[in-house]
């Protein structure tokens, strides 16, 4: 009898362990040990970036070569915000409510954009601040008071060429702009900050928007919408172009001055995406 | 009549040859079977237009799962119409990020994802009806022998 009971009563209980095992062998959940006291804070770092079209030159809309000695910005009122939800440019300036955080970068800062280390220019550094993402940015274009940029938001130092004819320029821009934008659009993510690690805020400035791109045809936006150097050309004496935004408001013809003033509010971005602009004045 | 001994001894042998079916019972089921199911899930369709209304043919699309922000989830590109559509990946919820960038412009929105109502199984992993039916029965069975082996013991 036993010699028959037994393998049953055995096999019994090695298919009940084995089934169990089987069951439980896909909901096995690890345990989350508690997070250890770490500090909770990185480096971040706030740049400007004129891209290549400033650090490398380019070919504008109207077929003029584009170098560039120099690209003056001043930036005033540097804020990067962690914001939830995140903010988004479509829900406009009103933004308070979604800031879960702020870091502000204080003092007017003129960087080159145009220097071949900036790439991107790096305009100031936060150290300590908390962790997470931030992905709003605020700043304001203002005058500089001092330097080379004196007296410009922005400031254009270089050389234009086209069939032969070569215009020496300096192009300065006096209005004064504030910029909000959201997350960093680009080929890598930036703006969030992990504990103990570094994270980069970008302020990024498009000029193929000013003076629009040769590569892209005639009747893209970017084109459409851009300047281009053919007019300031016309300006130039002896070979020489030294004009600010408000000597040209007398100089273009109004349609052109309308257009170089509507660039302003285009001109800034977050990565590839746009800013909200406001002229301050 | 039967006696406790034989019905113990039958009892000893359909537990094990259960025990042999439940074991076996995957690979009898899918020896030359096809299994084809159909489940209705949820894409989503980015359309990435310019501010014009021109399609992002060719934009560069890159999706980011809310747990994992610095890498992308899923890359691809829109079709001439701007159009790209994708699934995501339901037991991950939370807001995804998708961007749309071509030529230096581009933009970043966002999608609400909540967790599937009930996880799809796949078929090779969970028990079938017909093996849960068999566990049940062996078990039962087991049970019963058991519970002879001790009432036999105490007479």
């Amino acid at each position: 009898m036993r010699r028959f009971v037994l393998p049953a009563v055995f096999s019994t209980i090695f298919l009940a362990l084995l089934l169990v095992a089987g069951c439980t062998a896909e909901q096995v959940v690890e345990q989350e040990l508690p997070p250890e006291e770490t500090d909770q804070t990185g480096l971040l770092i706030f740049t400007a970036n004129g891209e290549e079209f400033i650090r490398e030159g380019f070919v504008c809309k109207d077929g003029w070569s584009l170098s560039f000695d120099h690209a003056y910005v001043t930036l005033a009122s540097v804020s990067a915000f962690q914001t939830d939800p995140p903010f988004e440019t479509d829900l406009g300036w009103e933004f308070e409510d979604l800031i879960q955080g702020r870091v502000d970068l204080g003092g007017v800062l003129t960087v080159d954009l145009a220097s071949p280390d900036a790439d991107p220019a790096v305009v100031g550094e936060a150290e300590a601040v908390p962790s997470g993402r931030y992905n709003a940015i605020y700043w304001e274009m203002v005058r500089a008071t001092g330097g080379p940029a004196d007296g410009f938001v922005v400031l254009l130092v270089g050389t234009a060429e086209k069939n032969g004819e070569t215009v020496d320029f300096e192009i300065g821009l006096d209005r004064e702009v504030a910029y909000l934008g959201g997350e960093y659009v680009g080929d890598e993510r930036k703006g969030i900050l992990q504990a103990g690690g570094s994270a980069t805020v970008e302020m990024t400035f498009h000029f193929d928007h000013l003076f629009g791109d040769f590569d892209e045809d005639p009747d893209d936006d970017i084109n459409m919408e851009a300047l281009g150097f053919g007019p300031m050309a016309a300006l130039a004496v002896d070979g020489t172009l030294a004009v600010s935004l408000s000597d040209l408001e007398s100089m273009l013809a109004a349609d052109d001055f309308e257009l170089l003033v509507a660039v302003m509010t285009h001109l800034a971005h977050v990565g590839e995406g746009h800013a909200l602009a406001a002229f301050l004045e | 009549m039967e006696t406790i001994n034989n019905r113990a001894f039958r009892l000893s042998w359909i537990s094990l040859a259960s025990a042999l079916i439940l074991l076996l019972s995957p690979f009898i089921v899918s020896a030359h079977g096809v299994d084809i199911g159909a489940v209705p899930i949820s894409a989503v369709e980015v359309i990435a237009l310019y501010d014009s209304g021109k399609p992002m043919a060719g934009g560069q699309v890159a999706i980011y799962a809310p747990d994992e922000p610095l890498e992308p989830w899923l890359t691809g590109t829109c079709d001439e119409e701007g159009s790209f559509i994708f699934v995501p990946d339901y037991s991950r919820p939370g807001l995804w990020e998708i961007q749309v960038r071509l030529a230096g412009h581009g933009d970043l929105i966002r999608l609400e994802v909540t967790a599937a109502e009930e996880a799809v199984v796949d078929g090779s992993g969970g028990l079938s009806f017909l093996q849960k039916i068999v566990m049940a029965l062996v078990v039962a069975w087991g049970a019963i022998g058991t519970a002879f082996y001790f009432s036999r013991r105490s007479s």
